[in-house]
Parts: C-alpha cells; sequence; structure tokens
C-alpha cells in the first residue's frame, strides 16, 4: 500500500492552485494536488469541506453550478482543461463521473451501459464489445448477462450504482471520479462496490471522495485531507492514518473532530 | 429485555387499553372523517353520475350510425358536419397548442433563467386564467377581422389553440422540470452535450406527462364554446378549407337548445351532440390514465 515516488510523466491530473469562490465564500482555497496513473487516492473530510467541490472541479461539473467562480488549473495530461478552447463535454467523457446515489436512466440494463458510447458515432460491435467489458470491469456481468434487456431501475441499490460504474467505464476514461459512491448503500453492497474499485485502480486512476475514513483505509493508496476548502496534508494511506503530521487530520482520522 | 418481559411489568403496561381522554377523542376524530371523506365523495359523484345519465338517456334511445353520418338539416338530420369540424378544429388547435405550449414550456424549463420562468410562468397562468370568451373576443378582433379570415375553421382553430396553448405549456414545463436534477447531472456527467440530454434521457422521462397534459388539453378545448362562437358559425356541412366555416359540436348544443323554444327536435340534436362530447372527453381522459399508470410502471424507483 506504499506510494511509489511519482515521476513527472506519470502524473496524468495535475491541480494547481486551484480555488473556487461562491459569490464571498470561498468553498476550495488554493489546493494543489497530483494524482498519478494506477492510484487510488481517497479525499476525505468533514461536511462541507469543499470535497465534492473539489472532485466537480475536475471535470468542470461545477459549471453546472450557476454562481461559482474557479481559479487556478487543472492539467489532464498536460492539458489545462479550464483553457478557453476546450469542450467540457470531451473533459467529461475522459474523466467519467459517479455519484452519491445510483443515477440509472430509465431504460434497458444494456442501454445504460451503452449510453455514453452512443452519444457518438460508435459501431454496434464495438457498443456490444465495449458494454461487456464494462459490466465485466465493474463486476457486474455475472450477475446480469442473461437479462440485459432488463429495466435497469428494476436492479438493486448496489448493482444500480455498479452499473453507473459500468456506464462510466464503457467511454474507456483515463480518470474516474467517485463522489460518497457508497453512501447510499448497505454494507454488502458496499462491499461489491469497493472490490470493484480496488480491481480497477490497476488500469485507470481513482479519485474517491468519502467521509468514511474506514472506506478510505480500506482500499485507497493515499489520502489527501480536506478541510474548510484547504487541503491540510496528503500523504500514502498508511502514513496518514498512524503518523499524521497535522493535528486536524490525527482528530479527523481517530474520530474526535469536533 | 429481561424487564419487559417479566410478568409484573405486562400486567401494569396494559398495551390494550388507552387512558388519556386526549387520544380517545382523536381516536373518534379520526373514525369519524373516516366516515365523512366518502360520503362527501358520493356527493360529489352523485351529480356527474346524473348529467352521464340524463344526457345518455336522452341520447341514446334514437342514436344510431344515421346520427354520425348525415349531416344536420335545420332542427333534423344527423351530426356529421359538427362532428368533422369539432375534430378538424381540434386537430388544427392541438398543432397550434403544441407549436406555442409546447416549445414554450420546453424553453421554460430547460433555457430560460430562473427569473425569466417565472415570469413566464406567471403569464402562461394569467392566460389560463382568463375567461374563454375574451380569447373568443381577441380571436375575432384577431385572426376574423384583423388578418381577414373571417368566420372560418382557421380563425376558430387559431383561437381554440391560444385557449389550449397555457395548458400544455404548464405540462411540458412541470414534466421537463421534474426531471430529477441528479439524472441530468449524470447524463451531462457521461459527457452527453445538452441536446443529447434533452432527446435521449429527459424527454422519454417527460414525455408520459407532456402527453398525459395535451390529452387534457385536448378533453377541455373540444368542449369549449365561447372560443368558437365569434370565430366560426354552426354551418350544415363540413369544412371545405381552411377559409371555409366550419361547424362544432358544442355550437350545435348552444344552437340547438336556443332555438328548442320553437323546435323540440333541435334540442334532441343538442343531446346527441352532448352524448358525443362526453364520449370524446371521457375517452380522452381514460386515454391519459392509461398513459399514466403505464409510465409509473416503467418509471418506478426514478423519482426517490
Amino acid at each position: 500500500m506504499s506510494e511509489a515516488p511519482p515521476s513527472l510523466s506519470d502524473v496524468v491530473v495535475s491541480v494547481a492552485d486551484l480555488s473556487v469562490r461562491a459569490r464571498e465564500r470561498t468553498i476550495l482555497d488554493h489546493v494543489s494536488l497530483d494524482f498519478s496513473a494506477r492510484s487510488l487516492t481517497a479525499v476525505v473530510g468533514p461536511s462541507g469541506c469543499g470535497k465534492t467541490t473539489f472532485i466537480r472541479t475536475l471535470n468542470r461539473m461545477t459549471e453546472l453550478t450557476p454562481g461559482l467562480s474557479v481559479e487556478g488549473s487543472v492539467f489532464y495530461l498536460g492539458q489545462d482543461i479550464y483553457g478557453a478552447s476546450v469542450n467540457p463535454v470531451v473533459v467529461r467523457r475522459r474523466m467519467g463521473m459517479v455519484f452519491q446515489r445510483p443515477t440509472v436512466f430509465p431504460m434497458s440494463v444494456f442501454e445504460n451501459a451503452a449510453f455514453g458510447l452512443r452519444l457518438v458515432r460508435t459501431e454496434e460491435d464495438e457498443v456490444d464489445r465495449a458494454v461487456t467489458e464494462a459490466l465485466q470491469r465493474a463486476g457486474l456481468w455475472e450477475e446480469v448477462k442473461d437479462e440485459l434487456d432488463r429495466p435497469a431501475l428494476s436492479l438493486s441499490g448496489g448493482q444500480q450504482q455498479r452499473l453507473c460504474i459500468a456506464r462510466a467505464l464503457a467511454v474507456r476514461p483515463r480518470v474516474l471520479l467517485l463522489d460518497e459512491p457508497t453512501s447510499a448503500l448497505d454494507p454488502g453492497a458496499t462491499q461489491r462496490v469497493e472490490a470493484t474499485l480496488q480491481r480497477l485502480k490497476d488500469d485507470i486512476v481513482l479519485i474517491l471522495v468519502t467521509h468514511n475514513v474506514g472506506q478510505a483505509a480500506r482500499i485507497s493508496d493515499r489520502i489527501a485531507f480536506l478541510h474548510s476548502g484547504r487541503l491540510v496534508e496528503v500523504g500514502a494511506t498508511v502514513e496518514i492514518l498512524e503518523r499524521p503530521r497535522e493535528k486536524l487530520t490525527e482528530q479527523f482520522i481517530t474520530g474526535r473532530y469536533e | 429485555m429481561a424487564v419487559s418481559t417479566s410478568p409484573s411489568v405486562a400486567a401494569v403496561d396494559d398495551l390494550t387499553r388507552d387512558r388519556s381522554g386526549h387520544v380517545r377523542r382523536r381516536t373518534a376524530l379520526d373514525r369519524a372523517i373516516g366516515w365523512l371523506l366518502p360520503l362527501l365523495f358520493l356527493v360529489a359523484i352523485i351529480p356527474i353520475l346524473d348529467l352521464v345519465y340524463y344526457v345518455s338517456s336522452q341520447a341514446l334511445p334514437t342514436f344510431t350510425l344515421h346520427v354520425l353520418t348525415t349531416n344536420p338539416s335545420g332542427a333534423t338530420g344527423g351530426l356529421y358536419a359538427p362532428l368533422v369540424g369539432s375534430l378538424a378544429i381540434l386537430s388544427l388547435a392541438t398543432g397550434v397548442a403544441l407549436a406555442f405550449g409546447f416549445l414554450g414550456g420546453l424553453a421554460t424549463a430547460e433555457y430560460v433563467s430562473d427569473s425569466a420562468a417565472g415570469w413566464i410562468r406567471v403569464t402562461a397562468n394569467v392566460m389560463a386564467g382568463t375567461p374563454a370568451i375574451v380569447i373568443g373576443l381577441f380571436g375575432y378582433i384577431a385572426f376574423v377581422t384583423y388578418f381577414g379570415w373571417g368566420l372560418s375553421l382557421a380563425a376558430a382553430s387559431v383561437t381554440l389553440g391560444v385557449f389550449m396553448t397555457p395548458y400544455v405549456f404548464r405540462a411540458t414545463d412541470l414534466a421537463y422540470a421534474s426531471v430529477p436534477p441528479h439524472i441530468r447531472e449524470a447524463a451531462l456527467g457521461s459527457g452527453a452535450r445538452p441536446l443529447q440530454y434533452l432527446l435521449k434521457v429527459a424527454s422519454p422521462i417527460a414525455f408520459p406527462q407532456v402527453l398525459s397534459g395535451v390529452f387534457l388539453a385536448m378533453a377541455i378545448g373540444v368542449g369549449e364554446t365561447a372560443p368558437l362562437v365569434l370565430t366560426t358559425t354552426p354551418v350544415e356541412v363540413p369544412p371545405l378549407g381552411l377559409g371555409s366555416p366550419a361547424s362544432a359540436l358544442p355550437l350545435y348544443i348552444w344552437t340547438g337548445y336556443q332555438s328548442g323554444y320553437i323546435l323540440p327536435s333541435a334540442i334532441h340534436l343538442a343531446f346527441e351532440a352532448s352524448f358525443l362530447l362526453l364520449v370524446i372527453v371521457v375517452g380522452l381522459n381514460v386515454l391519459v390514465r392509461i398513459i399514466a399508470a403505464r409510465s409509473r410502471r416503467r418509471l418506478e424507483g426514478l423519482f426517490q
């Protein structure tokens, strides 16, 4: 679980001096943080610390909330995604997102997984292939392979969430952003989603927002601790859990946070 | 745990008896209202059933296919012309209401800023509250005289379309605005362009509600008389084109009843027209129920 020293070429997403303001209020305050290939970083912190806003800035979802102003840069493979000519739609296809609650659409399991593929011209063979692969990677294939035409809304909450992961994976993004993906799930479903995420980190960059230190401890390589919009501390999961440098971090991970 | 199973406590804490009069009074009130509500429902439904029964009993004994296939002739004959006229006016008016109501509702729910949307909704509500005869007067001034269309199918259809527009607008606006925001985020977060979100995700969710609204607007519109009395006239043949006047079922009820003092058979024709209208209105409402039930099944679990 120890972090390999990130070489410069390994960095996929690089957040540089990022601040987000809503009118007078500062939600994120000069955050800088790099994310390397094949890693799972848990962004933790108390409610209202800005962690959800933080991952929403990584694929320009913040633009859907009126009144937010973003300063600083987010580099994806060296390109600033806030650059003038960058198309947010393309950014979101490279960096998929999974939300707190399952967000399946009222269509079949197959069509849900194929959603991103059908947004651009894709050969039907390729759709089949990519959907199968995505469902396998999301750890849902065995449960749904015989009933791909079934309405996705009839799946259980945990299955729906893994279908959402499959939907994001089908377009083969480099980065997957997860905003408390298990907060609406029961322990069994949570465990299956966590197992899925652990397998996925061998291929892609995972950035997981969670308020659950236990979850971060179980599956992350690295923990970033946010507090009041500031990045307090970031380091290998073991380091942060066993030898936090900052008092605030220690209070949070030991549950004595006020 | 051990305490609750001990017999002495169970004896003292009798769960079947309620000693407080306060709770007893509430229970009694609850029962009374439980009886009162079905009673009130009956009070409301009896006049409707009576109306349906009375209209049917007046119209049905002589109601044959003849009524649907012959043109009226004075106070006798069938209702072919007004039936065709009603359906023609209703189709064209629905087209007009869709063009303005659907697109307006869509724009208000999806594209317009919140403050502008508020003003548009107020305007639509005022429009929905405008008396039908005022809409009719507007139609007369604008289409019959100013545009010079005369008393015609075109003038009647567009006027009725104006009358129906706020209903379609409201249904569309509500349908698209009620698509859960997390579904919108998920679609846009998957890299859907706004138009793709609208076509592939929002519309399949909103469509049944829009369709219900359109059918309800049609059910209201088909029975409206006031927008038509000033914009067309009850002729005895079906309309030949947009420029010729079109008769309509509600107009026949209106004129048939008026001339009924002299000609009792005219009243009979009015009842037959009423019966036809009732069938159309009930049919449209049944259609709405079916759409609602089916979409509820398809979308179950989405709006949690």
